[in-house]
């Protein structure tokens, strides 16, 4: 057996190779967390769940060598009040390898932009080393932190001490996140806390949404999930496009702001024609070496041109989102893009409109919607113009099925 | 008064499908005839009652009885 630092870790060959190269690797962490884990205990922490980095270890190489994974779906969630959050996953080796024998996963309510101080990471830190196998990921896909590997008798309590950490001993407290049918937690761009693009404050949106709903978000109760993500500018930074059923992009209605003294300043390094004027989707800028000027009623947002001159153009100063309705990422068909439902909600009403849409999508969803029907489906299923009717909005030419296609409203039409 | 006791009965009746598989409120509500919000209730104040549960696959969630769930939960760790 090799020994690190004192630690005896088991012989995994097979995983071995997946350390080598230069990029980061998951079984350097799990060693790591596996030595750290038999360092704590020896200096005295309670820990539960001992070994059980190690045992990771075990299952993993068996798995690579049998060929075949020794993980086995599905489960419960043991925590009181709550109907989402906990992954339960067992290991079929109970016998050879009991330390992983349970190893579910905890999903926690990141705060918004993941912002943490290191008291509260450390809180988070401290709770999984007792409760759990320590190993972490930060962060899941769906934006929440991800405990990774406890014992069902373990969820309660490795709960009650996030939730209660403020009063147990000064620590920071967190919540369980969304997992199951429901409302899964919002996640954000960090926008207007460190991005000068964002058009709205997406982090204020997301804290909103998150406390607003928490019984939708705690208590399933729908044909399947939901996910609210904030962008705060058409470059998309949590992927919502893709990857939520309601995403919120910030966008401006104006004119792009243009500092000509920072373009001409851009212009001594760059090729202003070929990497900005030339790259434009719709042909909307012109450039004569001295002016840069945007046709905006051609633009299309895209953030080209922003993204390549940052310091000499912004974001115009009527602000707000669009919102888009039925994005998700299956396994087997790919990623869908949502479909623009409204094209313009200004700042200051946002987060009122949307939240009166939401219920609104709710309710028609959970009336009419099937068993893991996402609400995508059920707009595809039921037509573009009953879905605008439940949110109370006109047909406009933007709401497209897809780029390059007629405005989605005709399409049904067009199938009849 | 009436409503009360209907409100057992449902309770009762509602258990009963619980006790044979675990069921997804909407498909419950059609079998019984109720309105899937008023189930949505009574559900969770079945849950809260301790006599019922959550069940759930990581992306779908299901509603059980405690003694499925543990029945479950036994088949499930392979014990
Ligand atoms: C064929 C097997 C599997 C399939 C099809 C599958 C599918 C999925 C899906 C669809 C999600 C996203 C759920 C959601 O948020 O809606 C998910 C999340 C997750 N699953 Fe699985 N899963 C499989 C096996 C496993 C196993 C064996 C484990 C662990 C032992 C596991 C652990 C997890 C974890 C930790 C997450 C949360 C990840 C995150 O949020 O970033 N899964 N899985
Ligand atoms: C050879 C083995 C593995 C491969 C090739 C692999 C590959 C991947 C890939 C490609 C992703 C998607 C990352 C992304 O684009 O966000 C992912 C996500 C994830 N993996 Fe693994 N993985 C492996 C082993 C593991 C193990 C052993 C664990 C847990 C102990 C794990 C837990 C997760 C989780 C929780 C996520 C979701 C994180 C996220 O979406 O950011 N993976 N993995
Ligand atoms: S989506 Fe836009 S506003 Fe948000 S971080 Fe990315 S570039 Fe900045
Ligand atoms: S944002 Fe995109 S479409 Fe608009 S002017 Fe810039 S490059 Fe062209």
């Amino acid at each position: 057996m090799p020994v690190v630092d004192g630690v005896e870790l088991p012989e995994t060959p097979l995983l071995d190779e997946l350390e080598k190269g230069p990029w980061p690797s998951f079984v350097k962490e799990i060693k790591k967390t596996a030595i750290e884990q038999e360092k704590a205990m020896k200096a005295g922490k309670k820990i539960k769940l001992p070994g059980a980095a190690k045992g990771l270890l075990k299952v993993l190489e068996l798995a690579y060598k049998d060929k075949r994974t020794h993980w086995k779906h599905g489960g419960i969630v043991s925590v009181i009040g709550y109907g989402g959050g906990v992954i339960g996953r067992y290991c079929d080796l109970e016998d050879q390898i009991p330390e992983v024998w349970h190893f579910h996963t905890i999903r926690i309510n990141m705060p918004a932009g993941w912002f943490y101080t290191t008291k509260a990471l450390r809180t988070i830190c401290d709770v999984w080393e007792k409760w759990g196998s320590g190993l972490t990921n930060f962060h899941g896909s769906t934006g929440d932190i991800i405990l990774l590997g406890t014992r069902t008798e373990y969820l309660q309590p490795c709960a009650n001490a996030l939730a209660y950490a403020d009063q147990l001993y000064g620590g920071v407290p967190f919540d369980i996140g969304g997992s199951g049918s429901d409302l899964r937690t919002p996640s954000a761009c960090m926008g207007p806390a460190l991005c000068e693009f964002a058009c709205y404050d997406t982090l204020k949106a997301c804290y909103e949404f998150t406390m607003r709903y928490q019984n939708e978000l705690h208590r399933p109760m729908w044909p399947y999930k939901f996910k609210i993500k904030c962008s705060g500018c058409p470059n998309d930074c949590v992927a919502a496009k893709a990857r939520s059923d309601f995403a919120i992009i910030g966008t401006w209605k104006d004119e792009i702001q243009i500092d000509q003294e920072a373009v001409r300043e851009y212009a001594k390094v760059i090729d202003i024609e070929e990497h900005v004027v030339k790259k434009c989707p719709t042909k909307a800028i012109s450039w004569d070496g001295k002016e840069l000027k945007i046709n905006n009623r051609e633009c299309i947002r895209c953030m080209h041109c922003i993204n390549v001159l940052p310091k000499a153009l912004k974001p115009g100063k009527e602000r707000g989102a669009t919102i888009l309705i039925g994005g998700k990422a299956p396994f087997v068909d790919g990623a869908i893009i949502g479909w623009v439902a409204v094209p313009f909600i200004p700042e200051n009403e946002l987060i009122e409109k949307c939240c009166e849409m939401l219920e609104a999508i709710w309710e028609w969803w959970d009336e009419e919607g099937k068993f893991r029907e996402r609400v995508g489906e059920l707009i595809w299923r039921k037509g573009m113009d009953e879905f605008l009717k439940v949110i109370n909005q006109k047909a406009d030419v933007r709401m497209v099925y897809a780029p390059r296609n007629n405005p989605f409203i005709f399409w049904r039409e067009l199938n009849e | 008064m009436t409503e009360e006791i209907n409100k057992e009965e449902l309770k009762q009746k509602i258990l009963e499908h619980l006790a044979k598989k675990p069921w997804q409120v909407r498909d419950l509500a059609k079998v019984l005839r109720v309105k899937k919000k008023e189930l949505d209730k009574i559900v969770q104040e079945l849950i809260a009652e301790g006599k019922a549960a959550y069940w759930s696959s990581g992306s779908t969630t299901y509603v059980t009885t405690k003694e499925k769930l543990e029945e479950m939960e036994k088949k499930r760790s392979g014990t």
